[in-house]
């Protein structure tokens, strides 16, 4: 019996995680949508920094010269 | 776990912060110094002299070009992350308890004392990321905090909305670019300052922190409180760690309040929450009084804590930490690899 009851219990704990997890993964989804189409609309990349940081490295150049701080 | 040990302050720690690749790690505290430190030895690059007030915040752009700084000295510095240069310096009738730059790095809000005849506000200012460029002298927006004044404050996504955590223990969603007031809402118990905000990857949700011992996740768009960590301290600090759904929390009671022997044992912990579950997972021991900043590495590798100790804390996760899975997420992942599998 007490078997029984503990088993049912985590069934439940377990329940309950599992809604948890597809609560926060389907909102998740929904703000990454709405996050890409606001993007669209102002014409900005999703992933601004890695565009930024393109940049910053092309204007270093690959010819650059390495230079050394002491 | 073994964590480095990085002793150059000599004051109590008031920020930390990484870089955006994680390579750097960027402290402030009392003492009037900033330092930076190599993250994966802990080796000092060097430190940056010009503060006279004990330094309460900084912030990185996001190309680790320039650096801010806010200080007890009524001042906001701007810094040349490279030469250590200071490129700017902004003065204010107050402090300056927190700043930050928003995504691109173009804009820095700063978050200014109350104090007799002042109220608290936030500025904003327009930022060049360029070391050689003049600097705009003038404020491109001033929030003044009529009700309760901001003690922490950052950008949204998108720049959209700039965030303020107070002192009575709610939050604000102001309108970035009028500055207008667009919510208030109490989250954490009333007059319970909050202590912290740091953002998501994306911005688009936030973590505070609160004297009220607990931490909350809430939406940058509608203030909606998603998760709430409760734990048996006051809290000073909150981040969230990327790649895994954790979030790490510091705080704990001055020594001058409990017994002296946790404070000499070393005892004071960051605790671990799963941050959809909400529950504890574990706890990191170490510091000689409580954590006043914790900060998660951008690429998800490790996290820093910095103590009342004067001590800032590195740590590498190790493999137990990657493995780590509840049994529900575990499945889950098995069934998105299926997915995978059959699509490919």
């Amino acid at each position: 019996m007490d078997a029984e009851r503990i088993n049912s219990a985590d069934v439940a704990v377990v329940e309950e995680r599992r809604r948890l997890l597809d609560e926060w993964y389907a909102w998740r989804h929904q703000v990454e949508e709405e996050l890409a189409e606001e993007c669209e609309i102002i014409q900005r990349p999703v992933d601004l920094v890695a565009e930024l940081l393109k940049a910053k490295t092309a204007d270093i150049g690959p010819n650059a010269e390495e230079q050394i701080i002491e | 776990m073994r964590p480095i040990l990085l002793s150059g302050h000599e004051r109590a720690l008031t920020q930390v912060k990484y870089n955006r690749d994680g390579d750097l790690i960027f402290s402030v505290s009392k003492d009037q110094q900033i330092c930076v430190w190599f993250a994966h030895n802990g080796e000092r690059l060097g430190t940056y002299h010009g503060h006279v007030g004990a330094i309460w915040t900084i912030d990185i752009d996001p190309t680790s070009t320039i650096m801010a700084s806010g200080s007890a000295d009524n001042t906001i510095r701007l810094w040349d992350i490279k030469t250590g240069k200071n490129l700017k310096t902004w003065e204010f009738p107050t402090a300056v308890k927190r700043v930050e730059f928003n995504e691109d790095g173009t804009k820095l809000l700063g978050v200014t004392e109350k104090r007799m005849g002042h109220l608290g506000t936030i500025v904003v200012l327009d930022i060049k990321v360029d070391v050689e460029a003049e600097q705009s002298d003038e404020k491109a927006l001033t929030i003044v905090c009529d009700e309760s004044k901001a003690t922490v404050a950052g950008w949204s996504y998108l720049s959209k909305f700039i965030i303020a955590g107070h002192e009575d223990g709610s939050v604000s969603q102001y309108d970035a670019k009028s500055g207008d007031l667009l919510y208030n809402i109490a989250i954490h118990e009333l007059d319970c300052p909050i202590t912290d905000l740091q953002w998501s990857q994306d911005r688009t949700y936030f973590i505070t922190a609160s004297k009220d011992k607990s931490a909350k996740l809430v939406t940058a768009k509608d203030l909606e409180i998603l998760k709430t960590y409760v734990s048996d301290t006051p809290l000073n600090s909150a981040t969230i760690t990327p790649k895994k759904d954790f979030v790490i929390l510091g705080g704990g009671q001055a020594a001058m309040d409990v017994t002296r022997t946790s404070a000499r044992q070393g005892k004071f912990e960051a605790r671990f929450y799963h941050k959809i579950f909400e529950d504890e997972i574990g706890r990191v021991r170490g510091h000689f009084g409580p954590l006043n900043t914790v900060a998660a590495e951008p690429t998800g590798k490790g996290y820093c804590s910095g103590g009342e100790d004067g001590y800032v804390r590195v740590h590498q996760f190790d493999k137990g930490y990657f493995d780590f899975m509840y049994e529900v997420e575990r499945e889950r992942q098995n069934r998105l690899n299926q997915q995978q599998q059959s699509t490919a």
